[in-house]
């Protein structure tokens, strides 16, 4: 079993480290590239979300975020202090809305469910924890 | 991320290369704003070199959609990678954009 940590703070230039990350995991574990990409699209939109939403005081924060190979699993965590927030509780946007109504908001977390296999989320000492599975494709 | 935007004589073609995430995405919004200043009604997005792209991006896409439909004008995507089609997919925006396979045909109006 393979395992990589990283704590990231709650800035969007981290984005660019994190992405960075996740390149060179994908080429130390030989993970196939559009698997790479599909991480990187779900840790970004989680992420930007814990940093535009999670911390409505402000101050310096550290995201942690595990990554964890196991045979041909890889599980996702990723841990902040911010305020509660269920990413599943929301509902899915309106995919079939035509052009005008069409909201961006709530697509980033419906990437999230679609893209990994499993999503699970626990409140656990005042942290927000995100479980997430996804099975490499040989 | 990068854009060339080159203009014709009926209509604008913008290539947009690189990621397109939460970070570019305002660049990406600043340059395709100057494309719109031109006459031409007809804006083409060629995603050859699009490697990534997130909501923020989408979101750009969309606002992109929206100005062309107010002034009345067309605006055609084409040459979209598997992964990027596949986000595309997975939004619904694959529904409300006219998606072309190569430039060429995306240069019909």
């Amino acid at each position: 079993m393979e395992k990589h940590l990283i704590e990231i703070k709650n800035q969007l230039t981290e984005l660019e480290r994190l992405a960075t990350t996740i390149e060179t995991l994908g080429e130390q574990w030989n993970l196939p590239m559009n698997f790479c990409l599909s991480l990187n699209l779900v840790l970004e939109e989680l992420v930007t979300n814990i940093i535009f939403y999670g911390f409505p005081q402000g101050g310096e924060h550290l995201i942690q975020i595990e990554f964890m190979l196991d045979k041909t699993t890889l599980q996702l965590t990723v841990i902040d202090d911010g305020i509660a927030f269920n990413p599943l509780s929301k509902e899915d946007p309106d995919l079939k809305a035509s052009v005008e109504d069409r909201a961006i908001g709530g697509l980033g977390i419906h990437f999230v469910k679609t893209i990994m296999d499993s999503v699970r989320y626990e409140r656990s000492n005042k942290k927000n924890v995100l479980i997430m599975t996804k099975s490499v494709a040989v | 991320m990068e854009t060339t935007i080159s203009k014709s004589a009926n209509y604008t073609v913008i290539a947009v290369a690189g990621r397109i995430d939460t970070v570019t995405a305002v660049e990406f919004e600043r340059s395709v704003s100057q494309a719109f200043e031109d006459e031409n009604n007809a804006l083409i997005i060629d995603c050859s070199g699009l490697e990534y792209i997130s909501s923020s991006g989408l979101r750009v896409f969309l606002m992109i959609q929206k100005k062309m439909m107010a002034k009345k004008g067309q605006l055609h995507i084409c040459s979209l990678r598997p992964n990027i089609k596949e986000i595309f997919d997975i939004s619904g925006f694959s529904g409300i954009f006219k998606l072309f396979g190569d430039l060429d045909s995306a240069t019909k109006f």
